[in-house]
Formats: C-alpha cells, sequence, structure tokens
C-alpha cells in the first residue's frame, strides 16, 4: 500500500496569478513527497466547511526537495468558486493536503523518445514527468519532443521551463498568434508515422475533446499513448465510486473504473471514447 | 479522571462506542486505512451490497451543491460472492463489527443477500436499505411505502441469524409510519436517514449536472432535516435508532444523541476529513468528560423540551 498523507494544516509558501486567470501555488507538503510518481495528483481542502464544500484534485506541476520539505507546486485555471476561493489565499495562509493520489505515469527507462501532447492546463502533469525523465536518465541523451497547445501566445503555459528540460517544442495556437493556426493534435498527427522507428513513449492531458481526437489518430499507429483524465471527485481514494470513466473491453456491457485509483493516468486503448461526452 | 464508557448496545450487538461510518462513503474500509487505526471505530458499515454484481449510473454521478453534494452512483458495487470473497477477510481483521449494507430490488433478491451474507461468517449485522426502487411496484421505493417496508424487513429478519437494522428514506410524507411499520415487522434497529432526492442544472449547458437527472442530497445541508426525522423516529418506536445525515463534527454528533440516538453514522464528511470519525469519536469523549458524564447513556434523549 502506497502511503497517503492527510494534513489539514499545509503551508502556503506562495501563491500567484501568471496570467490572468491562471495561478502557480507552491505548498509545503511533507517529505514524502518526494517519492510521489508523475501524473499522481493532490487534492486540496480549503479552511471552513461549508463553501466551497468538497476537496478539489489538482495535478503535481512541480517537486523540488529540500532539506526538510517539499515545495510542491501546482498550476491552475480559476474556473468556478472553488479555484477562485484558491486564488484568493496568500503566503503562509493554511490549507488541507491530501495525496499522492491515484496511478501515474509508467516511465520507461529504455525510452530513446518521450513525446508530450498538452492542451493548456494538460501542461500540468506532462512537466513533472518531463522533469522525471531527465532526472532518472540523466546519464542519457534522448529528445523529449512537446506538443504544446493553447488559445493565443500567451497562453502557451510552461515554455521555458520545458525548454530549460531541454524538450524540442512544437506550438499551435487556435489564433494563429505562435506557431501553427489550429490544433495541437494536426501537429503531432503529422509526424506520428515518423515515431514508429524507435522505442517511443507518448503522453497526453488536455480537454477532453482533444483527448478525443488523439484516440482517433493513434488508431492503426501501432503505438500506444498515456492519458490523464479529469472527472469530478468526492474522496479521492476510491470510496465514493463518484469518478468513474467508461472503460473499453472485449465484455459485454459498460465497465467504469475510477480516476481517483485505477487512473488518473489510463493507457489511451483502456478508455471507450464512444460513450466519452464533451 | 477516568474516560466515559462509550459502549453503547443495538439490539444484541455491542459497540465500543456509537460513531460508526455510512454506507457508501468509506468504501470496503481499506480506502481509509491510511488515515487511522480502523479499529478505533463504533463499527464499519461497507458499501451497499446486492446478489449480482452493478455497474452503476453513467457519469458525472457527483455534483457538488451548497454544503453537500449530490450522487447517483447508481449502487456500483462488486456484488455478494465478491464481498465475500475479496473485501470481508480485510474488514474481518480489522476487529470491530463490521455491517453489510444489503439492497434489492425485489424482496428474493434481499432475502438471496441476506442469507449468504449470514452463511459467510465475520459480519455482525445487517443494515437493509430500503431507499430502492421496488421492481414489482413500478419502481415505487421500497421505503417509501408501509407496507412494502414491513414486507422485506420480514423476509430479511425471517432468514437472518444476525441483527437487522433497516434504513429508512426520508424522501416520504410521515417517517414515524414507516418507522412504525418496520418496527411491527420484526427489525431490530432503525438507522436514517438516507440521501433526499434532489437536482441540480449546469445552466451554461442547459443540462443536468448528473447524468442520471436526480439525485440523493447529503452532508452537512441535510442534517437539519435528518435530526428532526430521526427526532420523530425515537418517538414512534422502541428500538434503537441510528442517526446519521449531515454529520461532521462532534457537535454534530451530540445533537442526534440528545434527541435519541443510540449511535451515529458519518457519511460525506469522510470526504473532506478522512479522520473525521476519529475526530468525532475525541470530540464526543471530551464532551462527556467536561460535563462529568459517566457513560454516552446519560447524553442518549437527555434533550429537554418545554411542553406548553
Ligand atoms: C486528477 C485531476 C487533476 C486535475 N489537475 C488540474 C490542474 O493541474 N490544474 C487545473 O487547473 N485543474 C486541474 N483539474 C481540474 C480542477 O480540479 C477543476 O478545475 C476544479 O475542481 C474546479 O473547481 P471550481 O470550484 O473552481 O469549479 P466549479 O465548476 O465551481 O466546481 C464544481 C464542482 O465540479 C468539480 N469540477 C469542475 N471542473 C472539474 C474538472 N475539470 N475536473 C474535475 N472536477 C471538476 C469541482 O471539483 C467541484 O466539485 C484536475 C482535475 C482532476 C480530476
Ligand atoms: C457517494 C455516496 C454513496 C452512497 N451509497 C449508499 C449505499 O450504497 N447504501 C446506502 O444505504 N446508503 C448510501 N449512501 C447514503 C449514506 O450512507 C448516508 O445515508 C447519506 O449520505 C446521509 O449521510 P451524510 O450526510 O453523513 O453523508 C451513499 C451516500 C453517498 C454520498
Ligand atoms: S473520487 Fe471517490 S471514488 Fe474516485
Amino acid at each position: 500500500m502506497r502511503e497517503i498523507l492527510f494534513d489539514q494544516q499545509v503551508q502556503i509558501l506562495s501563491n500567484r496569478f501568471f496570467l490572468p486567470g491562471h495561478c502557480l501555488m507552491v505548498l509545503r507538503a511533507p517529505l514524502s513527497y518526494g517519492s510521489a510518481c508523475p501524473g499522481q495528483f493532490i487534492m486540496l481542502i480549503l479552511p471552513g466547511r461549508s463553501v466551497p464544500f468538497l476537496p478539489r484534485p489538482f495535478c503535481i506541476y512541480g517537486l523540488a526537495e529540500e532539506p526538510e520539505c517539499v515545495r510542491l507546486e501546482i498550476l491552475y485555471r480559476v474556473t468556478g468558486e472553488g479555484t477562485d476561493s484558491l486564488s484568493r489565499l496568500h503566503e503562509g495562509d493554511k490549507i488541507g493536503l491530501l495525496g499522492p493520489l491515484g496511478r501515474g505515469f509508467d516511465i520507461d527507462p529504455a525510452a530513446q523518445r518521450v513525446v508530450l501532447v498538452a492542451g493548456g492546463m494538460g501542461i500540468a502533469p506532462l512537466m513533472r514527468l518531463a522533469q522525471a525523465y531527465r532526472f532518472l536518465l540523466r546519464d542519457k541523451e534522448f529528445p523529449i519532443i512537446c506538443y504544446l497547445g493553447a488559445a493565443a501566445e500567451s497562453h502557451l503555459i510552461g515554455r521555458d521551463r520545458m525548454e530549460a528540460l531541454r524538450a524540442d517544442l512544437r506550438l499551435s495556437t487556435d489564433d494563429g498568434s505562435t506557431g501553427h493556426r489550429g490544433f495541437i493534435t494536426e501537429l503531432f498527427a503529422q509526424d506520428l508515422p515518423s515515431y514508429r522507428d524507435s522505442n517511443t513513449m507518448i503522453y497526453a492531458c488536455g480537454p477532453l475533446p482533444m483527448l478525443k481526437t488523439l484516440a482517433h489518430c493513434m488508431i492503426g499507429s501501432g503505438l500506444s499513448c498515456q492519458v490523464s483524465l479529469e472527472e469530478r471527485m468526492a474522496c479521492g481514494v476510491g470510496a465514493c465510486l463518484g469518478c468513474v470513466v467508461a472503460l473499453s473491453g472485449e465484455a459485454p456491457g459498460i465497465r467504469y473504473g475510477r480516476v481517483c485509483t485505477e487512473g488518473p493516468v489510463f493507457s489511451l486503448s483502456e478508455i471507450d471514447w464512444s460513450v466519452q461526452d464533451e | 479522571m477516568n474516560k466515559p464508557d462509550m459502549k453503547v448496545t443495538i439490539g444484541s450487538l455491542t459497540l465500543q462506542n456509537p460513531v460508526m461510518t455510512a454506507s457508501g462513503t468509506f468504501g470496503y474500509g481499506e480506502e481509509y486505512a491510511h488515515f487511522f487505526d480502523l479499529s478505533r471505530l463504533g463499527a464499519i458499515v461497507v458499501k451497499g451490497i446486492s446478489l449480482a454484481p452493478r455497474v452503476g449510473n453513467r457519469p458525472p454521478r457527483i455534483m457538488e451543491t451548497a454544503s453537500g453534494m449530490l450522487n447517483a452512483v447508481g449502487l456500483q458495487n462488486v456484488g455478494v460472492k465478491a464481498f465475500i470473497e475479496e473485501k470481508l477477510p480485510f474488514l474481518r481483521n480489522v476487529g470491530i463489527p463490521v455491517i453489510a449494507n444489503i439492497f434489492g430490488a425485489t424482496v428474493d433478491e434481499y432475502v438471496r443477500v441476506a442469507q449468504e451474507l449470514c452463511e459467510a461468517g465475520g459480519v455482525s449485522a445487517l443494515e437493509v436499505n430500503i431507499s430502492c426502487p421496488n421492481v414489482k411496484h413500478g419502481g415505487l421505493a421500497f421505503g417509501a411505502d408501509p407496507r412494502s417496508a414491513a414486507e422485506v424487513t420480514a423476509a430479511v429478519k425471517g432468514v437472518s441469524s444476525l441483527p437487522v437494522m433497516v434504513k429508512l428514506t426520508p424522501n416520504v410524507t410521515d417517517i414515524r409510519v414507516i418507522a412504525s411499520a418496520v418496527e411491527d415487522a420484526g427489525a431490530d434497529a432503525l438507522s436514517l436517514i438516507n440521501t433526499l432526492l434532489g437536482m441540480s442544472i449546469d445552466i451554461a449547458g442547459k443540462r443536468p449536472a448528473l447524468r442520471n437527472v436526480t439525485g440523493g442530497l447529503s452532508g452537512p445541508a441535510i442534517k437539519p432535516v435528518a435530526l428532526r426525522m430521526v427526532w420523530q423516529a425515537v418517538r414512534s418506536v422502541s428500538i434503537p435508532v441510528v442517526g446519521l445525515g449531515g454529520i461532521a463534527t462532534a457537535r454534530d454528533a451530540l445533537e442526534f444523541f440528545m434527541v435519541g440516538a443510540r449511535a451515529v453514522q458519518v457519511g460525506t464528511a469522510n470526504f473532506i476529513n478522512p479522520r473525521a470519525t476519529l475526530e468525532i469519536i475525541e470530540g464526543i469523549e471530551q464532551y462527556l468528560l467536561g460535563e462529568g458524564m459517566t457513560s454516552i447513556d446519560n447524553l442518549i434523549g437527555a434533550l429537554i423540551t418545554v411542553e406548553d
């Protein structure tokens, strides 16, 4: 059993907007977070007991081990009441932290190429993954190719940090302000056939329509892809059965998997994309 | 001063303290073993069990609401066989009473699940969820009609060697009528309330927030309703009543004891604080100490009302 911690009094080290509507929060997490796998997530519980009510799930964007704590970074978009309340917290405030949770990405030590496909905030778990690859395979030289898509150039989050990890960036924007004008999956699909020549690991995270398109692209490619999914959650630990996603399978009838425990990372082919609504 | 006596009895079942987990909010126990020593609980009530496994409803299944949440999980569960083989061994080892919550679409299904659980060994009591639709009665919940509530109670009681606690739905006009019918049918105890039927709309998409359209409301939002119903039930029956609905703190639990609940269950609060049950147990002990009460019995039904 992997350790899951619950601490109601975790200190916020910083919390700031880096773009309108987008924040970076740094938490003072316990040392054991150093062994959290890329792709695992946490839940934040706001102080008080009414509004907002349930914990909010977030991916781990970055981890930095220090002598007495781990600096845990989350990247979040203000989309509703919970994230709005989060954005109003300050350095020194305390917050509840549950984690690390879920099944993260599989890392292949024999990977010869790592391909990341990120849409918008989908960069969050992939950044941590790129960081982990560079650290674990630090004696090896291998390309990390990162497809990064957003609405506009200013929203291409994590560009600098990816570059610092020596990632080869392929950009797209909806408005064409930089890179390819259109969807990031279009760029990725063009290059996909060339990824069959060596041991390539492909990972993706982003909005549901992007993942659905990706699932379509991957059919017949002979390659597999791991994706990080989102679903509304209550407990985060597999108890409430609230966060399910339909799984694909040979057996007749629907079968559900819990995103919080069987995921949030799934193999693209494990998911029944035909029933996923936008 | 000595620790107060927290022991309570519910029919033939003795609990070391009166705090249990509510069905469907604590999985099969293992999910929460990370956070505290489960053997400190009064009892564990597990996720509802049916004869055959159930896949449950399509997502989205949950939605946050003001001080609460809606759920339409659709009673997804592994089925009684897998429960006994895969989940029960862990629970037996915890060393506290395990209460199996059961449900069915027909009286016969309830009976067969009850029989299998009684034979399995390691289960201490049955909690019969009568909030489910009765297939033979046009889908009206068993617990919404005194006759079908009594029928399923008597049938389960008839085959059970274990104490039978019947869990009432609050979605009725008069809870007292149902409580009495279930008592007369032979129930050893009552637990209430289950979730209140509710709804929420995603106005941007002009769609129901839940795929199932309606769902069950739980959490602090329902506590006043739950408390009122427990108070009414306690005054209508002489069997023990277990109170639940919106309990998140020791103070909440104390209110239920004062109106006469013999024990409490903690549900949705586990999601916000996985150690909620433990904190509630400790909080009750502290309250009893502060009040100079030597036993939880001093508190149960201690409500003072002025009749005029
Ligand atoms: C495993 C996982 C990882 C995530 N990682 C990130 C991340 O790194 N950065 C980020 O910005 N967002 C992330 N999200 C989405 C984030 O949890 C939601 O944006 C957030 O919960 C919205 O809360 P709110 O109160 O502001 O919005 P509201 O819409 O007011 O929330 C209402 C309810 O719906 C839930 N909800 C709303 N949107 C989502 C969503 N997309 N996914 C799951 N639940 C949702 C809320 O948790 C809440 O219970 C992640 C979600 C999951 C499941
Ligand atoms: C996600 C979820 C699943 C539930 N599943 C069951 C169940 O299987 N059987 C049952 O009798 N009650 C079930 N309940 C109802 C709870 O046991 C409890 O009666 C209700 O939530 C009110 O208590 P609370 O406000 O403390 O949560 C469920 C509740 C929730 C929130
Ligand atoms: S959030 Fe409760 S099972 Fe996943």
